[in-house]
């Protein structure tokens, strides 16, 4: 048995275990929320260093991406650097691949997207791939890190934009406390305040993409006939989106015992079967071994 | 140090990059705060009101601030006129900002906007 474990800042109340076979191996899937707290992060993936095959970084991600620079989050590199031994990794390196494909086989295969589709893309900084694809897609593209990260009623319209702001903010904004960048622990619990200034953003978008900690927090009521394209589900988040209404739920990762994980997860499990240095993992070696494990993008009709 | 009229100079200085940047407008069009800025070394106090999307700068008066920044003279300098970034004074503690994390990420976000590369 190989054992992942993927520590979380985000709530306990979500924690889950699962067994799983990929490519003849059976594999140990854990997460545990450590409810916001960096310090308590930092122990538990101390604790776990050497003891585990892989550890993955849920609810913080170590690098962001903007137009093909990338920003490291001083509190994401605290954290690993408190592995020596086990490899640690935030799904960042698995997402440009992943996430990548799954736009296509939405656009390609399932007719579910395409050119002039009105995306909300709550966040591209932490998934600058997917943003691409979109784009690449034709669809008219609304990126939301402005709105959910800081607050600021600005939509960034494309990726020239996006990359243009990326490179004023993100050199600066990556050394602030991740949780005010990001909701952590009970905050990923509660609806924002600010939430109804938002509200338009969703109901101008036939798909709503990303993060589900920001969809959860910001949306409105009401997501009647949306698309939700995103990840790290729980079987409690999906009947929550089926009672507003939304028509299709999308989710870049399998579903594994009820649930999908996060990237971080799946790029635990991979970089496990590669057997090799995370820093020495290529994207062709994520699309060979995505091909091999045949997985394909979780899509649900809820309504 | 600065003196209180170098000081003055600066806060003018971010005042005007504030309001000569049209895409920092809209992005200022929901907040609307009122932010003392206070030299530890000098008895300067200033405030800096953001209404409208635009950026005014007035002498201190009595009444309550949303934010407070507090610094030597000489950083609150260096900050406003651009010549270094708040994050790190911020963190290590030489520059305090009493308020809301909201409205300090947002403050810093402005900072960022009209000064970053």
């Amino acid at each position: 048995m190989r054992y992942v474990v993927s520590v979380s800042l985000g709530s306990s109340k979500r924690d889950h275990e699962v067994t799983a076979a990929f490519l003849g191996e059976d594999f140990c899937i854990k997460r545990q929320g450590t409810d916001g707290d960096l310090a308590r992060a930092e122990e538990l993936i101390r604790e776990l260093d050497g003891k585990v095959d892989a550890i993955g970084l849920g609810g913080i991600d170590v690098y962001l991406y903007a137009g093909g620079e990338r920003y490291a989050l001083r509190d994401g590199l605290r954290l690993l650097a408190c592995a020596k031994l086990t490899p640690v990794v935030d799904g960042s390196g698995l997402k440009n691949t992943l996430e990548r494909q799954a736009v296509r086989y939405l656009e390609e295969e399932e007719k579910l997207i395409g050119p002039g589709t009105k995306v909300l893309l709550v966040s591209a900084v932490d998934r600058f791939g997917m943003a691409e694809a979109l784009a690449a897609a034709g669809c008219d593209l609304v990126c939301g890190d402005l709105m959910f990260a800081a607050g600021i009623p600005y939509p960034i319209r494309g990726l020239e934009e996006l990359t243009r702001m990326a490179k004023k903010l993100l050199p600066e904004m990556t050394k602030m406390p991740f949780h005010m960048l990001y909701p952590t622990g009970k905050k990923q619990e509660e609806k924002a305040v600010t939430a109804a200034k938002f509200a338009q953003f969703f109901d101008e978008a036939a798909v709503i993409a990303g993060d589900f900690h920001f969809i959860r927090r910001y949306s409105p009521p009401r997501l009647d006939g949306k698309i939700i394209l995103t990840n790290t589900v729980t079987a409690a988040d999906v009947e929550e989106l089926r009672a507003q209404g939304v028509k299709w739920l999308v989710t870049t990762t399998p579903e594994l015992g009820g649930r999908s994980f996060g990237t971080n997860v799946l790029e635990a499990v991979m970089v496990t079967l590669l057997g090799k240095r995370w820093d020495e993992i290529t994207a062709q070696d994520y699309t060979a071994l995505l091909a091999r494990l045949q997985l394909k993008p979780r899509i649900e009709r809820l309504n | 140090m600065a003196t209180r009229d170098e000081l003055l100079a600066c806060l003018a200085q971010f005042r005007d990059r504030c309001n000569a940047d049209a895409q920092l407008r809209p992005m200022l069009a929901d907040w609307e705060r009122t932010i003392l800025i206070r030299a530890s070394d000098l008895p300067a106090e200033h405030l800096l009101i953001v209404r409208g999307g635009q950026v005014y700068l007035e002498p201190a008066a009595a009444d309550g601030a949303d934010l407070t920044v507090i610094a030597e003279s000489g950083l609150l300098a260096d900050l406003f006129a651009g010549r270094i970034t708040p994050t790190e004074p911020y963190l290590n503690g030489s520059l305090r900002v009493l308020g809301t994390e909201e409205d300090i990420m947002r403050l810093d976000f402005i900072s960022l906007m009209i000064w970053g590369e």
